[in-house]
């Protein structure tokens, strides 16, 4: 075996490429996280339900996405729920 | 970051920057963001030499969606898809309001731009001894942003002279 092929955990061959696409992956990731946490919001997900599926607290939840996606749904958001009914 | 002898108009393209982080999802201020800075300042020697060498703030936008895009598609994921499966509410921009710091890469620009001022003797720091520092960084974001819209670093900073020059006459 020698050194690259023992060395090599998989990705591309240049680091840079490889480091960029962790910090291309990261930026997406954070959009896409609060895309999805939107998408539930909206389609009258609680937010103990979203956290949840997300696997982390729903005081985590909240203080990430809750004041973002309240300041665009004033009042009730499309297909969300009135409480109790 | 030390705003001392800024002029107006470099403090507002450094401004602009945070404010083209923030669109791009960047959590730290990149010295492309500089550059984009630079470019969404109305006027200036440091724009106008970037235009004069084909570099528009909408083309160096792109060029840097282009290079997210391409670093995605290097560990095989489509940024298109991803975009098209994710619908309406997906969008890169940073949509809390903490503050993001600046990135290495960006501070050694400023740095760089700093002592751009001592060696041309100038008593002021402008949008061009930004420009300049950016360009400093060879192997920096900026510089390959520009290399990928042919645009080298000599081109820019030869523009940058003869504007210098030509607003000195």
């Amino acid at each position: 075996m020698d050194e690259k092929t023992r060395t090599r955990v998989g990705g591309p061959e240049d680091p840079r490429v490889g480091l960029e696409a962790v910090v291309a992956l990261r930026r997406t990731l954070e959009a896409l996280e609060a895309a999805q946490v939107e998408n539930a919001f909206v389609a009258g997900w609680s937010w103990a339900r979203i956290a949840e599926v997300l696997g982390v607290s729903r005081q985590a939840v909240h203080k990430k996405h809750a004041a973002r996606i309240k300041a665009r749904y004033p009042g009730q958001p499309p297909g969300r729920k009135r409480r109790g009914l | 970051m030390i705003f001392t002898r800024f002029t107006d108009r470099s403090r507002e393209s450094v401004e602009a920057a945070f404010e083209e982080a923030r669109m791009l999802g960047h959590d730290s201020l990149g010295d492309e963001d500089l550059l984009l800075g630079i470019l969404s300042v109305d006027r200036g020697i440091a724009r106008d030499a970037l235009a004069s060498s084909g570099v528009t703030l909408e083309g160096a936008r792109e060029e840097s969606e282009a290079m997210l895009s391409g670093a995605l598609a290097s560990i095989g994921v489509s940024f298109e898809d991803l975009n098209r499966e994710a619908g309406e509410a997906f969008e890169m921009r940073i949509t809390d309001d903490r503050r993001i710091p600046y990135s290495p890469l960006a501070k050694k620009a400023l740095i760089e731009a700093r002592k751009e001022t001592k060696r041309l003797g100038d008593n002021y720091l402008g949008t061009e001894h930004v420009l300049l520092g950016i360009l400093r960084n060879e192997d920096g974001t900026a510089v390959r942003l520009l290399a990928r819209m042919g645009v080298t670093p000599e081109v820019v900073e030869d523009r940058i002279f003869e504007l210098r020059d030509r607003a000195a006459e």
